[in-house]
């Protein structure tokens, strides 16, 4: 990189300065604070994280964002690469149109869809009613709503398109030739993809498992709204102790260790998916 | 697994296939080598466009065959059909007598070399040539063969090197050893010399022809240099539209070009068109602008047809006995090395000559024709 190509990022780095870090330093000053009587005192005080250290809870609800991400990322990978590999045999013209479908349920609010969910999902909802109809049931599958399942399922279906997107991107950036010449030499389709695609798509799979990881282990409204009673998170604690609790200094602690604590799963996940051979060889070894 | 072609003996011992077998033995001359490949009436149409139109070819065992043509002569997409990646519309294929029809890229024992040479950027060299034997499974001491195959291609020292590592010829070499490692019966050759620059070209060219002969497997190599396609191969089929211009050893698509587009593209000749005033045996005479020529005639040509005489520039010279044939002005020069690449008109044909010494254009010049090495052939259609 130029001198000069590097200060193209300035703009964006002062953004990120000046939109990110400073409220984290905010955050940080503010775990150390007091309350007394609803009034934040600045003081030095290691009330806050002296709470969080021996709370089990907030350890539970980090460690439950940790494992929704994961599992949001796993389910979004494995729904996504066949649906990104169908996407780069299309046409030219249908792409741009797949593309669109694929993007319609982000067109539609959030709070849209999640009360859609309890339409289809409920005990007298779509899916109970049709599978009464069929046979299939005897009583309405209870399961379907305010449930973990509902959660991995919507959470899985709001974040699949930011998957399928970075995964298409980088599986149209495979050469075709690669593939026949793996064919040619005796792979089977299933072998070039284990052997040839899936290792030279890594870098896509890198980027989307971050952004949907980002986007699942910190959201909110899914999980209280469709998760029922297990629909509790780290979030919405975090919203809880900033409003109603007024405990702004447990709010931040919290917080900042949810941060730090995705940060570091995403960084080994980054890590550990952008070392594969694979992507070594599409994004360079330097 | 009958779907399989020749990768295992077991697959051939259907009952069927013995019998197709020894009935073709039978009425095959001996002399001729045995056949590997055969093409029959094969068509192949994109869209609209027809890139293969018709054709019939056999490929014998052990042969060096290239397929030579401009682009969009549809050369590439015979080899592909060969190698699995497009399916005929019509026509039949068969691979030791075995129909290739339904058999996917991976079940034939044929391995290509691409243009672009197709290395996978991931592996290393040794695991782009184990490649084709690690997907089989079980193969015992495959360190040793991939040794020996980049050793066939002076490759030995690169086995930890990736592919954006080496060189083109390099890669190129690489390529060649990941597909000759699982001894296939057939080898396609999609231009692997293309991008290289000249010298590398003629080095490789040297090493594929004596990889070839020692290796004893059949190469059909895909070219639109006709240079590289006289050096290398047996037999050359010239391809022109879609369809097989002509099918010959290189001396006689040289020296007797089926037509007015096979002489026109292998070399620098002149083709002056003409109408056969008359023919003798396998000699005819010619009236063309130039004048009545009498040179040896292409078969089928009769007496009262449109022909087109083709003049290879080394026909032609500026020194001779008796008569010049043609007088005409130089109107220009271009300077090749060993020798000098001169155009002349004559009763507004430009000649093509080559000479030793530089020729000043506007200057008159004189030109003996060797008529009885030129060629009356017939005009592409």
């Amino acid at each position: 990189m130029t001198f000069r190509q590097r200060h193209l990022a300035l703009p964006v780095v002062v953004a990120i300065v000046a939109g990110c870090i400073a409220p984290l330093a905010v955050l940080v000053a503010f775990s150390f604070y007091e309350v007394e009587d609803f009034d934040l005192i600045p003081a030095f005080s290691f009330r806050a994280w002296g709470d969080l250290a021996t709370s089990t809870t907030d350890w539970f609800l980090i460690g439950k964002a940790v494992l929704s991400g994961v599992a949001t990322t796993v389910f979004t990978a494995l729904l996504g690469f066949p649906v990104a590999l169908a996407l780069t045999r299309l046409a030219a013209s249908a792409k741009g149109l797949a593309i669109i479908v694929l993007l319609t349920p982000l067109y539609t609010g959030e709070i849209v869809r999640i009360y859609a969910w309890r339409i289809v999902l409920g005990g007298e909802g779509l899916v109970n009613t049709l599978l009464l109809a069929l046979g299939l049931i005897d009583e309405p599958l209870k399961f379907l709503l305010f449930s973990p399942f509902t959660i991995g399922l919507v959470l899985t279906y709001n974040n699949l398109p930011f998957m399928v997107l970075a995964i298409w991107v980088s599986a149209e950036m495979v050469d075709r030739r690669l593939i026949e010449a793996a064919r040619d030499l005796g792979a089977r389709p299933v072998d070039a993809f284990f052997r040839v695609i899936f290792p030279l798509t890594t870098p896509g799979l890198a980027a989307g498992s971050l952004t949907v990881f980002a986007l699942s282990a910190g959201e909110m409204l899914t999980p209280s709204l469709l998760g029922g009673t297990s629909g509790a998170t780290a979030m919405a604690l975090v919203d809880n102790l900033f409003g109603t609790a007024f405990d702004w200094p447990l709010a931040s602690a919290l917080a900042l260790a949810l941060l730090a604590t995705l940060f570091l799963v995403a960084s080994a996940m980054a890590g550990l998916l952008l070392r594969l051979k694979g992507a070594r060889a599409v994004i360079g070894r330097a | 697994m009958s779907n399989e072609v020749g990768r295992e003996p077991s697959g051939l011992g259907d009952q069927d296939a013995i019998l197709v077998n020894s009935r073709m033995e039978k009425r095959t001359e001996p002399a001729l080598s045995p056949l590997l490949l055969a093409m029959r009436g094969v068509v192949k149409t994109f869209g609209r466009s027809t890139a293969v139109d018709g054709i019939d070819l056999d490929v014998p065992e052990r042969a060096f065959l290239t397929l030579l043509g401009p682009s969009g002569c549809g050369k590439t997409t015979v080899l592909r059909m060969i190698a699995g990646f497009e399916t005929p519309d019509a026509g039949d294929m068969r691979l030791d007598n075995t129909p290739l029809a339904g058999v996917p890229p991976e079940r034939r024992p044929v391995n290509t070399v691409f243009q672009s040479y197709a290395l996978f950027p991931h592996l290393t060299v040794n695991e782009n040539v184990a490649f084709a034997l690690k997907l089989r499974g079980g193969v015992p001491d495959i360190p040793a063969r991939v040794r020996r195959a980049l050793e066939a291609v002076h490759m030995t020292d690169f086995g930890d090197r990736y592919p954006h590592q080496l060189s083109g010829g390099q890669q190129q070499r690489v390529a060649v050893a990941r597909s000759i490692i699982a001894e296939p019966r057939l080898l396609l050759l999609d231009e692997p010399l293309s991008a290289l620059d000249r010298k590398m070209r003629g080095h490789l060219q040297i090493e594929l022809k004596a990889l070839q002969r020692r290796l004893g497997i059949a190469f059909v190599y895909v070219t639109h240099d006709q240079e590289e396609a006289f050096a290398l191969s047996d037999i050359v089929v010239v391809m022109n539209k879609g369809r097989i211009a002509q099918k010959a050893d290189p001396q006689t698509i040289y020296s007797r070009p089926a037509d007015s587009f096979v002489a026109d593209f292998i070399g620098n000749s002149t083709l002056v068109e003409g109408r056969i005033l008359e023919r003798r045996g396998d000699m005819a005479t010619i009236g063309t602008p130039l004048g009545d020529i009498t040179a040896p005639v292409a078969d089928g040509l009769a007496g009262g047809e449109a022909a087109m005489l083709v003049i290879r520039p080394e026909l032609l010279s500026t020194r001779g006995e008796g008569p010049a044939t043609f007088s005409g002005t130089v109107s220009n020069c271009v300077f090749q090395g060993e020798r000098n690449m001169v155009q002349a008109e004559v009763a507004d044909v430009s000649l093509r000559f080559t000479a030793e010494a530089p020729h000043v254009a506007g200057t008159s010049v004189a030109l003996w024709l060797d008529a009885d090495h030129s060629f009356i052939t017939r005009i592409a259609t």
